[in-house]
């Protein structure tokens, strides 16, 4: 089967062709590889590997792109690993923050903490990225999300530490030193793609998401 | 063979495979509907059309409330960034500040529990002030005064007139009573005053002055009264 697709960028469509091939073997046809532009995956292989190769799969790319976003340097890979966005990391970080602060010991009302991060943070990457693409900035709607998500991991990293210790000038520096490194690797993927005398208009509000995340990650 | 789609324009391609089926697919956005214009995101595009330098200058306007300047910094451009991000700065103040305020007051600082309700309330309070009570008091002057102004100028102006509390909040977690008091006080006068100035002339020209100078009043009382009764409450401990 061969399936070949084009974008026209004209009218935003897509036009393509598909042969079908009588399908005398089906057992052939499975294992056919069809070259499919866009993506990389191989529809035949995955189908019978083992759930923990495509497990094993899935960490080593939330692996590549965390190393992406958090080692903020400016090279074309970086850009290039971004591009093929993903929700799995995002998900993956934002509920183990909402587990890591509901479970603490200080507060009284654990459920309604997980409830008020996991809201947060979803609520909050969706309005921080509409605000990017309403003033004009050329940013992908799920790959800033993406991006917004995965800097949510020094954070994580954060509020987990903070549970070990119970210096609280201890916590505030670290706490503080995590939210810099959330907002740099954020701040250094976004800031490209808006015009520049927008630039702060785009980029305070993901200041103050990241804020409000640190805020809850110290006095949790 | 069925036929997908009736373009005929795949051919020069070269997909002709004699012996075998073809499907032609075509995919097409549809077009959109225009019946709800005001529910589709392209039509915010407008509201965000502004630089930094417009929210500087605006900012600077309100909170030099005194005069009638903002007509002549917003022009035909209202913007809907200063009022979201305005507010929303308002509530993590209120959130974190509040909170703050009563852990300085607190003896007993191991046993301090955070009240999380504060963000819940300060949404509603704060989203309500910046949104909801400028959109009615925009619909009614528009379409009931038929005033020129439009719905989103109101809450265009509303928004930016939050901005002095942005500050006076910060200055409120100083947990005096009579500091608290002092800077609201002040916030709620430039805040007013900043509104009452720049609808002043639809105001006389209508003569409808207490129609909406009265609600202007009351609502933005109700609001340093909510900041200092719930937020910024200070329990002191009764020593005898």
């Amino acid at each position: 089967m061969e399936f070949e697709v084009q974008e026209n960028q004209a009218n935003n469509s897509i036009q393509g062709v598909i042969n079908l091939q009588p399908q005398v073997n089906q057992v052939q046809a499975q294992q056919q590889e069809i070259p499919i532009k866009q993506t990389d995956l191989q529809v035949s292989s995955t189908l019978e590997e083992s759930v923990a190769v495509t497990l094993l799969r899935d960490l080593r790319q939330i692996g590549v792109k965390l190393r992406c976003v958090l080692v903020p340097t400016m090279s074309t890979n970086n850009a290039r690993e971004l591009r093929n966005w993903d929700l799995w990391g995002p998900l993956v970080f934002c509920l183990m923050l909402a587990l890591t602060l509901s479970m603490s010991g200080n507060n009284d009302d654990g459920p309604g903490i997980f409830a008020t991060i996991f809201v947060l943070i979803w609520v909050g990457s969706f309005v921080v990225t509409l605000n990017a693409q309403l003033l004009g900035g050329k940013v992908s709607f799920f790959q800033s999300v993406c991006v917004l998500g995965y800097c949510v991991f020094p954070i994580n990293l954060g509020a987990l530490f903070t549970l070990f210790f119970s210096f609280f000038y201890l916590k505030m520096l670290l706490v503080i030193g995590c939210f810099m490194w959330s907002t740099y690797s954020a701040v250094g993927f976004l800031k490209l793609l808006i015009p520049e005398q927008k630039r702060i208009l785009a980029l305070y509000p993901v200041i103050l998401f990241y804020l409000f995340l640190s805020w809850f990650a110290l006095i949790v | 063979m069925q036929n997908f789609g009736s373009n005929n324009d795949l051919d020069e391609k070269g997909h002709v495979m004699t012996d075998q089926p073809k499907i032609k697919v075509k995919f097409e956005p549809k077009p959109k509907p225009s019946t709800c214009p005001i529910c589709t995101v392209e039509y915010y595009q407008q509201f965000f059309d502004i630089e930094q330098r417009d929210v500087y200058m605006r900012i600077r306007c309100s909170l030099l409330s005194w005069k009638p300047e903002f007509y002549q910094c917003v022009g035909k451009n209202p913007d809907l960034w200063g009022p979201l991000w305005i507010s929303t700065t308002i509530i993590f103040i209120l959130f974190a500040g509040g909170n703050l305020s009563r852990f300085l007051l607190e003896e007993d600082k191991r046993h301090f529990k955070y009240e999380y309700n504060y963000m819940y309330v300060a949404v509603l309070v704060v989203y309500a002030m910046a949104f909801i009570i400028p959109i009615i008091l925009g619909v009614i002057m528009k379409y009931i005064l038929k005033s020129e102004l439009g719905v989103f100028e109101i809450v265009c102006m509303y928004g930016y007139s939050l901005s002095v509390y942005m500050f006076v909040l910060i200055l409120c977690i100083i947990p005096y009573n009579e500091a608290q008091w002092f800077f609201l006080m002040c916030g709620l006068a430039n805040s007013t005053i900043f509104l009452l100035v720049n609808l002043w002339d639809f105001m006389k020209k209508n003569k409808q002055t207490t129609l909406i100078a009265v609600p202007i009043i009351s609502f933005n009382v109700a609001l340093i009264l909510c900041f200092k009764f719930y937020f910024f409450r200070l329990i002191y401990a009764v020593d005898d």
